[in-house]
């Protein structure tokens, strides 16, 4: 509790913190009136509307939100490693765990409620930017989230991906002893991850990987492994398989035992 | 309560370790320095004490390690040097970043307002880091380890690179914490800084614990006061100094550093006798720590056997010249002073202290790892300082240059004024500020240049080796000629000394004279009595000087 409660102090008192979020709130709403803007005449796809209410760009590894968590949480390890607040008393394994802990924590929340807030900015943006000639009344219906389909399982998958980046942020950030570092890592990790995923996934059989093309806002892996393995047989995702919960939270294991491993051999985060 | 126990650090193999087998206890209620120059372990000995480096040895606190310590902050407040200075993040308020650490520590908020009074930040807790001013920076590190009222203090240069009054405010607040009991492990660079901060000083050299002693002790052997008169008539102000049974050692070109005697009496005697000063200031001036000698068979004496032979070489020349000012010693009296705690004075071997210096120094000469070398443990050399001998081991090379600037008004190499050591404790005065007499006091005096400046610099010895050696069997035939009156060692050193050059022979007349005029006083006074007279009764000896520019040429 002692952990959260500095932790919560440390990224409130800092201006970064704020500079980060503004700035990723920013440029969500702007990436997402420029996808707007760019929606073709006709009703409104689901997949359109997400990719611009998540602020999806194919440039980028990650959506900006997830970038942003992961950014704030390599700085709060890259704090900490520069600017020890008690060095001497995080000579124990088990505090500094804690303290990994409780970043991940607090950042994790953080991102959630970043995730959240983005997802309402760019969903106002989106509407306030399309074209007199699109018809949204198919996603901004009145019951488009609760009831059912794809659109409240994207934006899950979203706050689930923004909360996993600011995590491994964290986590990256501690393996490499520096924030630009651990940002870095973070960025490359999709990009492998993904790849691998999919790939794994065909292995496996199960014909998912264009399913997810379509839940993800992601664009890497997917294209590339389909392009190579013929026309994919597609069926519906289904998140509550547990096969593919554990391929998809296998990374994320990993990378926790492996910062776990690495402060063993530390005397100081 | 700290007990430090066996703290070893070796950095790489086959190095020599940087922390050395350091045993120490810090009792609550004192506060304790560990002094020792740069590089000499002090801060690995309080990171291997707080688990942040890996190494040998157990710390324990009140019983515990520190990571076996359940609340750390609660128990041991720590203050270590940190990047740049800054106590935290430069973009971050004081209040904010004490508020933080509170929660951390689990302490209320209130705690880190009240520490912000307590460290007079509370004016500028609202403004960032980036402004804060180095002093401000460590007095805040300084709240951050005060959070969770621990009772053990454990700073790593507190009051490096602060102001005056930054420093005097840091001496005050550990000094007050731990007269309200509480424990305090401060290390410092300047023997000045522990001896007016602390109540027990350890002295750390080259990663070995030289010296453990109460704060009295060390001023009494450590620190020595002096009095740093300049002028231009140094040369008579010398011989009446001497006359007067002072201690007088060269101090540049035209100062001398006195000892034994008051700085009022040396202003009132230069004013009796119309000698014109431009300087008169107390000062307190460091020895340096005797060195503690490894047992050879320790495997880690490699480095140490070194300084082992040049110890047992150094320190056999002043054993005889160097009486105290109240008794010659004995034939195997210690020469130091004696010790206050038990166990008494390690008797020196006899190497060390062989009444013939010319043999013992032939010995040496001969077999450089000699194998009656002395052995003096740790332990002994804290309890008795043998300060002659670690004069001459620690400073060599300040031994040579000062041999060569052997004076006519320099009749002790700073090696003899050894004496002053026992001046009583609480002697040691505050470092004044120079304060030169009004020109109107001084009578109106034609003032003749120095006799070192007269000299005429072309007729010394051509290699400085020969005249360090020269001047040395000077000396060395002085002791003898007054000890012993030997006809066949004085005969010796004087064709060593005229073999070598002329510097040496000067100085062996000195020594003549001096036995004539003084008759049989002893040791270090018959010394200072031949310089004194050698050269009011010589005066036309053209060039029995090594002249302060020797090296220039």
């Amino acid at each position: 509790m002692r952990v959260l409660a500095y932790e919560a102090r440390r990224l409130s008192g800092l201006r970064s913190t704020w500079i980060v979020l503004a700035t990723v709130l920013l440029c969500d709403a702007a990436v997402a009136a420029l996808l707007a803007r760019q929606v073709s005449s006709g009703p409104l796809t689901v997949a359109a509307a997400v990719r611009s209410v998540t602020a999806a760009v194919p440039l980028l590894p990650l959506p900006i939100a997830a970038i942003g968590a992961g950014v704030l949480g390599a700085l709060s390890y890259g704090h900490e490693v520069r600017h020890p607040g008690l060095a001497a008393s995080q000579v124990g394994y088990l505090r500094r765990v804690r303290l990994l802990f409780g970043k991940v924590v607090v950042v994790g929340a953080l991102s959630a409620l970043l995730a959240v807030v983005t997802v309402l900015v760019d969903a106002v943006v989106t509407r306030l930017a399309l074209g007199p000639a699109v018809d949204a009344s198919q996603v901004f219906a009145r019951g488009a989230l609760t009831g059912g389909g794809r659109l409240p399982v994207a934006l899950a998958v979203f706050a689930v991906l923004a909360v996993a980046a600011g995590g491994a942020g964290v986590l990256t950030a501690s393996l490499t002893r520096s924030a630009s570092a651990g940002i870095l890592l973070l960025c490359a990790l999709p990009v492998l991850l993904e790849a691998g995923l999919a790939l794994f996934l065909r292995q496996t059989g199960t014909a998912r990987a264009d399913a997810a093309d379509e839940v993800l806002p992601l664009q890497y892996g997917f294209d590339w492994v389909r392009a190579g393995s013929g026309p994919a047989v597609g069926g519906p995702l289904d998140l509550a398989d547990p096969a593919l919960l554990a391929v998809l939270a296998s990374p994320a294991v990993l990378l926790v035992l492996v910062c776990l491993v690495a402060q063993l051999r530390r005397r100081a985060l | 309560m700290i007990q430090i126990t066996g703290l070893t650090k070796v950095y790489r193999r086959g190095r020599p370790p940087a922390l050395l087998d350091l045993t120490l206890d810090v009792r609550p209620g004192l506060v304790t320095a560990l002094l020792g120059p740069e590089e000499s372990g002090k801060s690995t000995a309080l990171r291997l004490m707080l688990d942040l480096e890996r190494g040998q040895g157990v710390t324990l606190f009140g019983g515990r390690t520190y990571r076996g310590l359940r609340r750390p902050e609660r128990e041991v407040g720590v203050v270590l040097p940190t990047v740049g200075g800054m106590a935290g993040h430069p973009g971050r308020t004081a209040r904010g970043h004490l508020r933080m650490l509170a929660a951390a520590a689990g302490v209320p908020t209130g705690r880190a307002d009240e520490l912000l009074e307590q460290t007079r930040l509370a004016a500028v807790a609202g403004h960032r880091l980036r402004v804060f001013s180095p002093g401000m920076n460590r007095r805040l590190i300084l709240a951050g380890a005060l959070l969770g009222a621990p009772g053990t203090l454990v700073l790593d240069a507190p009051t490096e690179g602060l102001s005056p009054r930054n420093i005097e405010w840091f001496h005050s607040f550990l000094r007050s914490f731990a007269v309200a009991g509480g424990t305090v492990l401060v290390t410092t660079r300047t023997p000045q800084e522990a001896a007016q901060l602390a109540d027990r000083v350890a002295t750390l050299e080259q990663g070995r614990l030289v010296a453990d002693q109460p704060v009295a002790d060390f001023r009494r052997t450590r620190l020595r006061p002096e009095v740093s008169v300049r002028g231009p008539q140094m040369a008579r102000l010398a011989d009446l100094l001497l006359g007067q049974g002072a201690l007088v050692r060269r101090d540049g070109a035209v100062g001398l550093a006195v000892s034994g005697i008051g700085r009022t009496e040396i202003g009132e005697l230069a004013y009796r006798h119309g000698i014109l000063l431009h300087e008169l200031a107390e000062r307190v001036v460091e020895q340096p720590a005797p060195r503690a000698v490894l047992p050879a068979s320790s495997g880690r004496s490699g480095q140490v056997q070194l300084h082992k032979a040049r110890t047992a070489s150094d320190g056999s020349q002043p054993a005889p010249t160097v009486p105290g000012p109240q008794a010659a010693p004995g034939p195997h009296g210690t020469p130091g002073p004696q010790p206050v705690a038990s166990p008494p004075a390690a008797p020196i071997p006899h190497a060390a202290q062989s009444p013939e210096p010319a043999r013992a120094r032939q010995a040496v000469l001969t077999a450089p790892a000699a194998p009656a070398a002395p052995v003096v443990p740790v332990a002994q050399a804290v309890q008795a300082p043998q300060a002659p001998l670690g004069t001459q081991s620690r400073v060599p090379d300040v031994l040579l240059t000062e041999t060569q600037h052997l004076a006519p008004l320099e009749p002790l190499s700073p090696t003899q004024a050894l004496p002053v050591m026992q001046a009583p404790p609480g002697s040691v005065p505050s470092s004044l500020p120079p304060s030169p007499l009004p020109p109107s006091l001084a009578p109106s005096l034609s003032a003749p240049l120095s006799p070192a400046q007269q000299v005429p610099q072309g007729r010394q010895a051509p290699e400085p080796g020969y005249a360090l050696r020269a001047a040395f069997a000077g000396a060395v035939g002085t002791n003898l000629a007054t000890a012993t009156a030997s006809a066949t060692t004085s005969a010796t050193a004087t064709t060593t000394a005229s073999a070598a050059g002329t510097a040496g022979t000067a100085a062996v007349g000195a020594a003549a004279t001096g036995t004539v005029s003084t008759g049989t006083a002893s040791g270090a006074s018959a010394l200072s009595g031949a310089g004194a007279h050698a050269r009011p009764s010589d005066p036309a000896t053209p060039a029995p000087v090594v002249g302060p520019d020797h090296r220039s040429e």
